[in-house]
C-alpha cells in the first residue's frame, strides 16, 4: 500500500513537472497583462490565410490568457495601406498594430511611424516574455530591423516565396506526355526554362480546348485594374530574367539605362515580352486577376502551371472544400533565364520575391504595452507550427523541423522544404522609401502593355522616364 | 413685421455645419493645391509651389484621359437614364396589371449601396465566373472581358449606372408628369396637336424644372462616381474616371498637393458644365428674368 501511494505521488509529481512550464507561461500572461485587462487593441491587415488565422485562432487565445481584447480588421490590400498610413500620418491612434509588408517597411521607417520594439522591451522589462526571442526567427526578420540590424520594428507574422505550381496529374499522364513529345520533340516536364514554360503553356491551352475542358496553359496575374500585375512583372518575372530592384538604380536615382537604371533595358523588355506572350494561353479571367484570383484559378483546376504566392500553396494542395486539385499539386522553383540561378546562389541576384510581413506598433498607438504583449504572443515558438500548416508561412527556423510541418510538407509536395532550402535564392523588395509612389507611376504602363496599347519596349521606356520624373519630384532623383 | 434676426438665428445651425464641413475643408484643399506635399518625399511637409500643380495637370495625359472618359460616361449614362426614365414614368402614369409590383421591383436598385452594386455587377461580368461572358461567348461568340477591352469596361460601367439610377429618374419624372394639369394637354389635343407636338410644346416645358434638377443631380453623381466602378473594374483602362484618378493620386501615391489641384479643377469643371446645361435647358440668357 505504501509502495502504491509512493508510486501515485511520483506520477503526480511527474505530471505536475511536465505541465509546469505551461502554467508558468500562463502566469506570465496573466501577471504581465493584469494592468491592461479589459483593454481593447485594434489592428489591421490584409485578408490572407495567415491573417485570418490570427483573427480566428490566436486573438481569442490571447484574450483568454490576458483579458485583453483584440479587434483585428482583415481587409483588402489597398484599403489596409490607406487606413494604416492615414492613421499613422494623422497620429489618430485608431490602430495599435499594423501589418507591415516587407516592401513598405522602408517607407514607414523613413517616416518614423513605428515603435522600436528592442528599445521598448528594454524600457519595459516586466513586459518582456522569456519565450520570445528575435533569434528564433529566420533571416527574414532582418528586413524588419534598422540598417545596423540592431533594433527590431516588426514581429514577422508571415513569410513565403512565390513558387511555380503545376498539376502533377496532367504532367504525369502518359497519354498527355506522349502527345506532347510527339508535338515538341522532347519529354513533358515541369518547366525549368522559359522556352519550356512557353511550350507547356501553349500545349495545355490547346489541349484544354481540344478536350473541351476549362483548362489553360498558365496563370497570369495580369489585372488591368490593380497593382498586382505590376508586382507580378517586377517581383516575379523580371528577377527571373535578371532584372533586380525594379530596374531602379538607387545610387543614380534613375530607372533609365542611360543613367544607370535598367527598367528600359534588354532584360526588362525580354521579361515583359515573355510575360505578355503568356496571355493567350491563360484563362480569360487573367486580365482581371490579382493574387487572390490567380490562386483561385489554380485551385479551380483552370491552369496547368503558374506562379502562385506560397501562402496559398497549403490550402490549394490540401483543402478539398476550396480546391479541385487536392493531391495533384506540384511545387518547384520558378523557371529562370540563363545565369540567374547561379547569380542568386552566389548572392549577386535573386530569382523571385521573398514575400511576407510583420506586425508593428505605430507611435500613434494608445495601448503600446498591451500591444507589445500581443506581438510577443504571436511571435512565440509554441503558436508557430499550426499557423504555418494553415497559412503556408514560416517565420521561425525551428518550425521547419516540427512534425506537423513535416506531415504537411508531404501534402504540399515539399513546399516547406523548398522554402527552407531554396528560400535564400529569393529576396525581399528593394529598400525604397518611395515604394507605393513609384509603383503607382509604373502601373498604367504595364496595364497598357497588357491591353496591347503599348509594345513592351515602349511601355518600359515611357515608364522609366515617368519614374525618373517622380523620383525627382520626391527628392530622390538625379 | 418679421425680424431678420430670427431668420439668421434659425439658419445658423445649418450655416455653422456648412462652414465646418463644407467651406473650411474647401479652403484647405484650395490652399494645399498650391503646394508640393507628399508624405513620402525626401523632404517632408508642404512646400509652396504656386501654380505648378495646375500647370502639371494640363500636360498630364492620365488626367486628361480620365476627364474624357468621365464625360463619355456621364453623357451616355445620363441620356439613357433620361430616356428610359421618361418612358417608364409615362408607363407608370397608366394602369396595367401588376403595376404596384413592377413599381417596387423597379425601385429596388435604388436601395442597394453603390459598393454592393459594383460587387453584383462584377460577379455578373467577371470572366470564368460570371454568366454574362459565358453566355455571350456561347450564344453569340462574343469575347466579353472587361479586363482586356477598355470599351467593354466603359460600356459595362454605363449599363451598371443606368441599372442603378434609372429608377431615380423615373420617380422624379413621375412626380413631374403627375403635376402637369390636364387642361393644357386636352386643349392642345382639341387644337389638333399630335402626340409628339403635345410632348414637345406642352409636356416638356412643364417638365423643364424637374428635368433640370434631375440632370444636375445625375451629372454631379456621375462625375464623382468612384465606388461602383472601383468595385467593378478597379479603375483600369476604360474606367479610370476622374474620381478614381484623384483617389489614386491622393491615397496610394500620397501626392496631396497635386490631388488637391485636380479636385479643385474637377469641381470647377462640374460647375461650368452645370451652368452650361442650365442655360441650355432653361433657355435663360444673361439679364433675363423669369
Amino acid at each position: 500500500m505504501k509502495k502504491l501511494f509512493t508510486a501515485v505521488l511520483l506520477v503526480a509529481f511527474m505530471l505536475l513537472a511536465s505541465v509546469s512550464p505551461g502554467l508558468a507561461q500562463d502566469d506570465f500572461w496573466a501577471e504581465a497583462a493584469a494592468a491592461y485587462q479589459g483593454a481593447t487593441i485594434r489592428g489591421i491587415s490584409e485578408s490572407t490565410p495567415p491573417s485570418n488565422y490570427v483573427k480566428d485562432v490566436l486573438a481569442p487565445q490571447f484574450t483568454e490568457l490576458t483579458g485583453i481584447n483584440v479587434e483585428f480588421e482583415t481587409t483588402a490590400w489597398d484599403q489596409m495601406y490607406s487606413k494604416a498610413i492615414d492613421d499613422m500620418e494623422a497620429n489618430t491612434g485608431i490602430y495599435d498594430f499594423v501589418y507591415i509588408e516587407q516592401d513598405i517597411i522602408y517607407s514607414y521607417l523613413a517616416q518614423d511611424y513605428l515603435v522600436n520594439l528592442t528599445q521598448f522591451a528594454a524600457d519595459n522589462p516586466d513586459l518582456a516574455y522569456s519565450e520570445f526571442n528575435a533569434d528564433d526567427f529566420t533571416s527574414f526578420v532582418d528586413y524588419f530591423k534598422d540598417a545596423a540590424l540592431e533594433n527590431l520594428y516588426g514581429v514577422p507574422m508571415e513569410a513565403f516565396v512565390k513558387v511555380y505550381l503545376y498539376r502533377k496529374d496532367l504532367f504525369g499522364d502518359a497519354d498527355i506526355q506522349a502527345t506532347f513529345e510527339e508535338q515538341y520533340g522532347y519529354a513533358l516536364t515541369p518547366a525549368t526554362s522559359f522556352d519550356q514554360y512557353r511550350d507547356n503553356a501553349e500545349f495545355f491551352a490547346a489541349y484544354g480546348e481540344s478536350m473541351d475542358m476549362d483548362l489553360w496553359g498558365t496563370t497570369v496575374q495580369g489585372t488591368t485594374g490593380h497593382p498586382a500585375s505590376t508586382y507580378e512583372f517586377l517581383e516575379t518575372i523580371a528577377p527571373s530574367f535578371g532584372l533586380y530592384n525594379w530596374g531602379i538604380n538607387l545610387d543614380t536615382g534613375s530607372a533609365q539605362s542611360a543613367n544607370g537604371g535598367a527598367l528600359d533595358g534588354d532584360a526588362a523588355v525580354e521579361a515583359l515580352t515573355f510575360w505578355l506572350s503568356m496571355l493567350p494561353f491563360a484563362p480569360p479571367e487573367s486580365t482581371s486577376s490579382t493574387w487572390d484570383e490567380v490562386a483561385a484559378t489554380f485551385a479551380a483546376g483552370r491552369a496547368a502551371q503558374g506562379w502562385v504566392y506560397g501562402e496559398n500553396a497549403a490550402w490549394i494542395a490540401t483543402d478539398e472544400t476550396r480546391s479541385n486539385v487536392v493531391g495533384n499539386v506540384g511545387v518547384m522553383l520558378p523557371p529562370t533565364a540563363e545565369g540567374v540561378m547561379e547569380a542568386a546562389a552566389a548572392g549577386e541576384g535573386y530569382i523571385g520575391y521573398y514575400d511576407g510581413g510583420a506586425f508593428g506598433i505605430p507611435h500613434s498607438s494608445n495601448n503600446k504595452e498591451a500591444t507589445f504583449l500581443w506581438l510577443q504572443f504571436i511571435g512565440q515558438p509554441s503558436v508557430q507550427p499550426e499557423w504555418a500548416a494553415v497559412g503556408a508561412r514560416i517565420v521561425h527556423t525551428a518550425t521547419f523541423d516540427d512534425p506537423l510541418i513535416a506531415e504537411q510538407d508531404m501534402k504540399v509536395d515539399g513546399y516547406y522544404t523548398l522554402l527552407e532550402e531554396q528560400g535564400p535564392l529569393f529576396a525581399g523588395a528593394p529598400p525604397f522609401p518611395f515604394h507605393a509612389q513609384v509603383r503607382e507611376i509604373i502601373d498604367p504602363f504595364i496595364q497598357r502593355a497588357i491591353l496591347g496599347e503599348l509594345t513592351p519596349a515602349d511601355a518600359l521606356s515611357q515608364a522609366a522616364v515617368a519614374v525618373d520624373e517622380e523620383l525627382t519630384r520626391l527628392g530622390y532623383g538625379m | 413685421m418679421r425680424n431678420p434676426r430670427t431668420g439668421w438665428l434659425l439658419l445658423s445651425p445649418t450655416l455653422i455645419i456648412l462652414l465646418i464641413f463644407g467651406f473650411i475643408p474647401f479652403v484647405y484643399v484650395l490652399l494645399v493645391g498650391f503646394n508640393e506635399w507628399n508624405i513620402f518625399a525626401a523632404e517632408d511637409g508642404l512646400r509652396f509651389n504656386g501654380l505648378d500643380n495646375y500647370r502639371r495637370l494640363v500636360f498630364d495625359e492620365d488626367f486628361l484621359t480620365s476627364i474624357q472618359l468621365t464625360l463619355k460616361f456621364a453623357v451616355f449614362a445620363i441620356l439613357t437614364e433620361l430616356i428610359l426614365g421618361f418612358l417608364l414614368a409615362q408607363l407608370l402614369t397608366r394602369d396595367f396589371p401588376g403595376k404596384s409590383f413592377f413599381r417596387i421591383i423597379h425601385t429596388f436598385p435604388l436601395m442597394v449601396a453603390p459598393i454592393a452594386v459594383g460587387a453584383i455587377w462584377r460577379l455578373l461580368v467577371i470572366p470564368g465566373l460570371g454568366p454574362a461572358p459565358f453566355y455571350l461567348d456561347r450564344w453569340f461568340d462574343i469575347k466579353y472581358q472587361i479586363g482586356s477591352f477598355p470599351d467593354q469596361a466603359l460600356l459595362t460601367s454605363i449599363i451598371m449606372d443606368v441599372w442603378h439610377w434609372t429608377p431615380f429618374v423615373t420617380l422624379t419624372m413621375l412626380a413631374g408628369l403627375s403635376a402637369i394639369p390636364k387642361e393644357p394637354v386636352e386643349q392642345a389635343k382639341v387644337d389638333g396637336a399630335n402626340r409628339l407636338q403635345v410632348f414637345w410644346y406642352v409636356t416638356l416645358p412643364y417638365l423643364r424644372p424637374i428635368l433640370l434638377t434631375t440632370v444636375f443631380i445625375r451629372i454631379m453623381d456621375a462625375i464623382r462616381t468612384v465606388d461602383e466602378v472601383w468595385m467593378l473594374a478597379g479603375g483600369g483602362p476604360g474606367t479610370r474616371f476622374t474620381g478614381i484618378y484623384i483617389w489614386r493620386v491622393v491615397v496610394p501615391r500620397t501626392d496631396y498637393g497635386y490631388g488637391s489641384s485636380i479636385s479643385i479643377i474637377t469641381l470647377y469643371l462640374t460647375i461650368v458644365l452645370c451652368w452650361l446645361l442650365f442655360i441650355g435647358i432653361s433657355g435663360r440668357r444673361k439679364g433675363e428674368v423669369e
